[in-house]
């Protein structure tokens, strides 16, 4: 019973430390700003906006 | 976006709460419950688990019958598990507490056996379904559990006591009988013992119920 | 866990990693990332093949009990939990270790960290499936679904995935790009909500079992969020990434898909007593579990709206990139499982599908419609830049494709069907149990047909990624289509970039 009791207050208790570190981090490394430049995250300059990267089906020859 | 982070706030924190609300609370409420005593009969239930019983909902969990069968009866109104005589009252959370593993169930390839101790009673009905349900109920889809059983010879004693009785298609070669093993004996003593009927404040058995 | 992050915070460099460090070209981080994601997903895709094998001899067993009935470690139980174990830990769960490590190192823009870490928790993975699995069989399953694992094993599991966390935290702390795109809220969320939610449960219910209904309501709450904190978040997070990476637009609104982030994070996990509605627990467990069900729609419909929109004007071209007609169809079937699952939730539906086959159809389609084909869909982009070598053959993953398409359709919609009729029938006390057995009888047979498509399905895959995989140690061919860029083109035929 002991073991139960220290597991659940424990968790009830770290949970929320970690989540409120995590959000703290979050705004003090500016991640909640310049949200639309985040959308262009997967791109660079060898894979950029505007280019497919998988044709490999449907005779399509490059 | 200023009001950005204390939305994530209030969402951060809410996150954690679900783990409190669905497993802390009700391990506080549920966890103190204890057996009831009826004033009128002295009657206990739910009543503790005799031995053989005990060893039985071993073998229910090992078999794995929780993936076709159900332990729960849904309440009046709700479905139609009371019109199909699968109890007198729904289940409760009372009933479930001497169980080591609660087996509710979320599946009826088969009936429900919340009750079947007083839905069949008879030892003899429910080896014969073990060992091959078509037996006892053609059609089922209930896999045979021939390995619960030993085919052998008949001795020079004559046939045992607890041979089961099979006639027809069913039946074992000429000169052999069918036995239940221990395990056997174990998992229907069980299943006999499943009786979820007994009048409780929280789920009243109602009085035409009760005289049946 | 704690020790270790404390001992590896030391020995990093503080998150100034982000401004000195160089950003990797994107076939230097493929490369890096090779034998460990292959790892993952070769030993995935074992499982799979197992999986598949113990689906068909579970759906035959249903509606044909006779079949293989003499053997004891083979009966129904045995078989179908060996099945969901094996499919779901041993398959799906590697297969999402393999694309949240690529994808991690993608977009942190690093080659990847730590190999030998990743390397070690591949070999305790699949010892913990294996002893698992084979424990299930021999009868040791605990008889508590999505945990059926017995205790000597389940520990095992629970090592490697702290492992994969901690990797994910030191990826992250070495990462050379600054800023977050939402599939890596969505990953490194996953991972560190699954070892926890794991944990517990096995405390919970294996090691220190709480007493009565309290184990249905852990239960419920454990494996609704295997769903909902593991598998849902490694999955959009694939669309996410996917979806704007192979039609080379991003995604339609950043803000949108954020606020789908949060909201999942915050109603998802409140959805697991809806497993027990008409159950022996309190009913306002219940109800909670029904409302926040119902607030799933916000989450939802926000990824399907974005999702849509990203991909409108672009469907065309599904048609050139096997990656996004399975990530595509996977998206699609995450919004119809969602909206299933809400009115399944339901108390007036739940009164007629609880308990029937129509959960069944309804788990598949999030697990495999959902969940499996985006799998599908991260691998066919991941493994050719990862092994540096061309697809050999697109007549396979055309038979692939539609195998499963056409396979997981023929499940899904007749067993829903059958299922809604199935418990309709169950609610009216004047039929026969038996006779509603019966009736299930057909439709048990057609799904038997459905997963014999998913097996050919599955073969072809298999047979494509081995014989890429031998390719591998061939030196590389240009062939006349090809989708590797020039950089990685280079490194293939082992010259400098």
């Amino acid at each position: 019973m002991p073991v139960i009791a220290f597991i659940l207050l424990g968790s009830v208790v770290l949970l929320p430390v970690v989540a409120l570190w995590a959000l703290r981090w979050a705004a003090a490394a500016g991640q909640f700003r310049c949200p639309d430049k985040a959308a262009l995250l997967p791109f660079d300059e060898s894979e950029p906006v505007g280019v497919e990267t998988d044709c490999i089906l449907g005779g399509n020859r490059r | 976006m200023s009001y950005g982070p204390l939305l994530f706030l209030g969402i951060l924190l809410t996150l954690a709460s679900s783990w409190v609300g669905l497993v802390l609370m009700p391990h506080r409420q549920l966890g103190a419950l204890g057996q009831h005593t009826d004033a009128d009969t002295a009657a206990v239930h739910p009543s503790a688990r005799a031995g053989d019983a005990q060893q039985g909902a071993d073998h229910y969990r090992s078999l794995g019958c929780v993936y076709c069968h159900t332990q729960q009866v849904r309440p009046e109104g709700y479905g139609s598990d009371l019109e199909r005589g699968w109890g007198r009252r729904r289940t409760v959370s009372r009933d479930y507490i001497h169980d080591k593993t609660v087996m509710l169930g979320t599946m009826r390839t088969g009936p429900d056996l919340s009750n079947i101790g007083e839905r069949q009673s008879d030892a003899a009905w429910h080896y014969r379904h073990l060992y091959n349900p078509q037996i006892t109920s053609p059609g089922s889809i209930m896999p045979p559990h021939a390995f619960l059983f030993e085919t052998r010879a008949i001795g020079a004693a004559g046939r045992s006591t607890n041979a089961l009785v099979i006639e027809g298609a069913f039946a074992p070669p000429a000169g052999h009988e069918v036995v239940p093993t221990r395990r056997a004996e174990q998992l229907v003593a069980y299943l006999r013992s499943l009786k979820s009927s007994g009048d409780l404040p929280e789920a009243p058995v109602k009085k035409e119920e009760a005289a049946k | 866990m704690i020790q270790q992050s404390q001992t590896l915070r030391a020995l990093l460099p503080g998150d100034a990693g982000a401004e000195g460090a160089q950003k990797t070209a994107l076939a230097e981080i493929d490369a890096s990332c090779r034998v460990p994601v292959l790892f993952f997903f070769i030993s995935g895709l074992a499982w799979l093949l197992a999986g598949t094998v113990l689906a068909l001899v579970a759906s035959i067993k249903l509606h044909t009990p006779g079949f293989l009935a003499g053997w004891e470690w083979l009966t129904f139980s045995n078989v179908r939990t060996a099945h969901l174990n094996t499919v779901i830990y041993g398959f799906a769960s590697q297969i999402s270790v393999g694309v949240s490590i690529w994808l991690m190192c993608r977009l942190c823009r690093i080659p990847l960290p730590a190999p030998g870490l990743v390397t070690v928790a591949n070999l305790f993975y699949n010892l913990g499936v294996t002893v698992g699995v084979g424990g299930i069989l021999l009868g040791d399953s605990t008889a508590i679904e999505w945990l059926e694992m017995p205790r000597y094993a389940t520990p095992i599991l629970f090592f490697s995935y702290a492992l994969i966390a901690v990797w994910t935290i030191v990826t992250f702390r070495l990462r050379a790009e600054r800023h977050l795109y939402v599939s890596q809220w969505y990953l490194l969320a996953a991972v560190l909500w699954f070892p926890w939610l794991y944990g517990t449960a096995q405390v919970m219910l294996l090691i220190e079992p709480v007493r009565g209904v309290v184990q249905a309501a852990v239960n419920w709450w454990f494996a609704h969020n295997v769903l909902g904190l593991w598998f849902t978040p490694i999955g959009l997070a694939s669309i996410y990434y996917f979806i704007p990476k192979v039609i080379g637009r991003p995604i339609h609104s950043y803000y949108l898909s954020v606020l789908g982030f949060w909201s999942l994070a915050l109603f998802y996990n409140w959805n697991g007593m809806h497993h027990l509605v008409g159950g022996p627990l309190p009913a306002w467990m219940i109800t909670i579990s029904i409302v926040a069900s119902v607030m799933m729609l916000i989450p939802v419909i926000t990824v399907a709206i974005n999702h849509h929109f990203t991909m409108v004007g672009h469907f065309g071209k599904m048609r050139h990139s096997p990656t996004l007609r399975f990530i595509v169809f996977g998206a699609f079937s995450y919004t119809l499982a969602s909206l299933q699952g809400v009115a399944s939730a339901l108390r007036s539906v739940s009164e007629v599908t609880h308990f029937t086959h129509h959960t069944v159809a309804h788990a598949h389609l999030g697990m495999y419609a959902f969940f499996t084909m985006v799998m599908f869909g991260a691998m066919y982009y991941i493994l050719p830049r990862i092994t540096q070598r061309e697809w050999p053959s697109n007549g396979l993953i055309s038979l692939h494709f539609w195998g499963v398409a056409l396979g997981i359709i023929l499940y899904v919609v007749p067993m829903s069907l059958m299922g809604f009729i199935q418990g309709t029938k169950l609610n009216d006390p004047t039929i026969r149990f038996l006779d509603v057995v019966q009736f299930t009888l057909p439709w048990l047979k057609l799904r038997t047909l459905a997963g014999l498509l998913l097996a050919a399905g599955h073969a072809a895959f298999v047979v494509n990624v081995g014989w890429l995989l031998v390719r591998m140690f061939e030196p590389y061919r240009k062939p006349v289509v090809r989708i590797l860029t020039g950089e990685a083109e280079t490194l293939a035929a082992g010259k400098q970039p």
